[in-house]
């Protein structure tokens, strides 16, 4: 767990506005991730969340500062190859990520690519599939499945380069309520069984309550950086940020503000209908 | 004045082993002045079925009419009844195309032959609308603005097209929670001041609860539930599960409170009603 994967160093990157002046949609960012860490972060748009995703598997290049993926830097062509084994990436509409007419082919693309030998390749398209849980499905026509199932062979299509770090931009995004559970525990069992990092970039408050570290971006800085219950325990700002609390914690801390005595941590609705209605 | 389906079936590619039936013996009126929201998974059938209720689909088998024009016909009155719904569909910021924010939202009322005056009142009015300054952003070019911005200038593009009903197929996705409200603010405006009619396609409970009086619930190419939100969340939980949907968050608490003894009343839809009920449970005024 000590290990540490993700290390940015005063990292800004700039961007270009409408009247051609730059501003920067990183600002000195400092962050330190460990191996084995389940982040989720959090931002309004425009905050440089997507940017910061962008950075940690070196499709974008820092303007000023540095980005250490397992130690190598992402300014360095030659780390190239080798960063984009470590980080994988997923984003937010899967039918742009899908290349191939059956699933499993669309799996072992990857590791075609990257010259895996042709005996070890059904192995591992079999175990990422079976990971994701989505290996019945292997002979399918992606473009017949939900939301939700392609999604998952997105991941599986990730994770068969056996990275040890994912990063998801709004997995969830264009996906019903049924997909967005199946994405959400599929990440969490990555995370707990593979022990893969995973960075996990929502809009959705309840989604990174399954984090075990959340980060807010807000105009190109961290604003927050904590426990889901420190960060949440925030309702106020995070209104500020054009953010919101998940619902429990949203109702607790307006029954604090009326008067009540509550805890001011209580973030999930396990832990509201305790404090209000306690077991014994 | 309504938009009326009946009996509509739509299949994909007919005639070719990948025939797909979409849409089965659909029947519904939508009425102006509604505001109803549209639910079902990935593939239901839900965006074929909204893309019936302006002509842009035309139906396998079964008639669909707008303020009783049947749209299989030809001519200026089937034209004008198309005209008069207007349609946002997801991720509208990928159909500007206009170099400037003024150009691209009176492209629609040109089209329709008003004069350039009627078509500047048109666009300042719908940029007021969804609050985009006129003096900043007129002459702007609308693929330098943020997402947040440039769905809105997709919004006023339709509607200065003053349409009598709107269809907006997932307008929030992926946007942040203030962006959302901001959104959701300019269609409730629009919904009210205009009298229109609003049908909004949405994976979001909330958003059903919290804007529509009517709720349909979509799945395998039929109408499965068709009723007030409210009601739909309170007494069909198992079967929105069933079919990959959900209840709001807030139902699942309040549920989870009157278990525990709370009495809450039914009527909770959103946090401030549940804080409300709370309150008034524990004597805080």
């Amino acid at each position: 767990m000590e290990e540490t994967i993700i290390k940015l160093d005063n990292l800004t990157h700039l961007y270009r506005d409408n009247n051609d002046k730059e501003f920067p949609a990183l600002d000195s960012v400092n962050l330190e991730i460990k191996k084995g860490e389940f982040v989720a972060i959090i931002g309004a748009n425009g905050s440089g969340k997507s940017t910061l995703a962008r950075h940690l598997n070196a499709l974008l290049k820092p303007a000023k500062g540095t980005c250490l993926v397992a130690g190598m830097d992402t300014s360095d062509e030659k780390n190239l190859w080798n960063i984009r084994q470590t980080v994988g990436m997923v984003f937010q509409n899967p039918d742009n990520q899908i290349v191939a007419a059956v699933v499993e082919e669309d799996v072992a693309f990857g590791p075609e690519n990257i010259g895996v030998p042709t005996e070890e390749i059904r192995p591992r398209v079999e175990a990422a599939l079976k990971t994701v849980g989505m290996l019945d499905y292997a002979k399918h026509a992606p473009h017949l499945l939900s939301g939700g199932q392609k999604q998952r062979v997105a991941i599986a299509g990730t994770i068969v380069l056996e990275p040890a770090c994912i990063v998801l931009d709004e997995p969830t995004a264009m996906l019903d309520p049924k997909g967005r559970k199946e994405i959400v525990s599929t990440i969490s069992k990555l995370n707990k069984e593979k022990n893969i990092t995973v960075i996990y970039i929502t809009h959705y408050m309840t989604e990174a309550l399954a984090a075990d570290r959340v980060i807010v971006m807000n105009k190109g800085k961290i604003a927050f950086d904590g426990t889901p219950k420190e960060v949440f325990s925030h309702a106020k700002e995070l209104k500020e940020f054009g953010l919101e609390a998940p619902l429990a914690a949203e109702v607790a801390s307006e029954l604090i503000a009326a008067g009540m005595k509550l805890d001011k941590e209580i973030i999930t609705d396990e832990e509201l209908v305790e404090a209000l209605c306690p077991s014994n | 004045m309504s938009i009326k389906l009946e009996n509509i079936s739509y299949t994909y590619m007919q005639g070719t082993p990948f025939e797909r039936n979409a849409l089965d013996d659909v029947s519904v009126t939508i009425e102006k002045g509604e505001f109803v929201a549209i639910i079902g998974h990935t593939g239901s059938g839900k965006s074929t079925l909204v893309q019936h209720l302006n002509g842009l689909l035309k139906p396998s088998t079964g008639k669909a009419f707008i303020n009783d024009v049947d749209l299989d016909g030809k001519g200026d009155e089937v034209k004008k009844a198309k005209h008069s719904v207007g349609m946002v569909f997801q991720y509208p910021e990928h159909q500007i195309f206009a170099e400037t924010v003024y150009e691209d939202i009176a492209f629609g009322p040109r089209n329709k032959g008003f004069s350039e005056e009627e078509v500047e009142k048109l666009v300042k009015d719908a940029m007021s609308f969804v609050h985009l300054d006129y003096e900043e952003f007129a002459q702007k070019s609308p693929f330098n603005l943020s997402g947040g911005q440039m769905r809105r200038v997709a919004i006023a593009g339709v509607v200065a097209m003053a349409p009598d009903y709107l269809v907006l197929d997932e307008p929030s996705a992926g946007l942040d929670p203030m962006a959302r409200d901001v959104i959701f603010e300019e269609i409730i405006n629009l919904y009210k001041k205009r009298d229109i009619g609003v049908v909004l396609v949405t994976h979001s409970m909330e958003e059903a609860v919290r804007y529509a009086n009517r709720l349909l619930v979509v799945s395998d190419g039929k109408i499965i539930l068709d009723d007030a939100p409210k009601e739909i969340f309170k007494n069909h939980s198992q079967k929105l599960l069933d079919v990959s949907m959900d209840i709001p968050q807030v139902f699942k608490l309040a549920e989870s409170l009157r278990q525990k003894g709370l009495t809450l009343s039914e009527d909770i839809i959103d946090a401030k009603s549940l804080v409300a009920e709370i309150k008034k449970q524990r004597g805080i005024k």
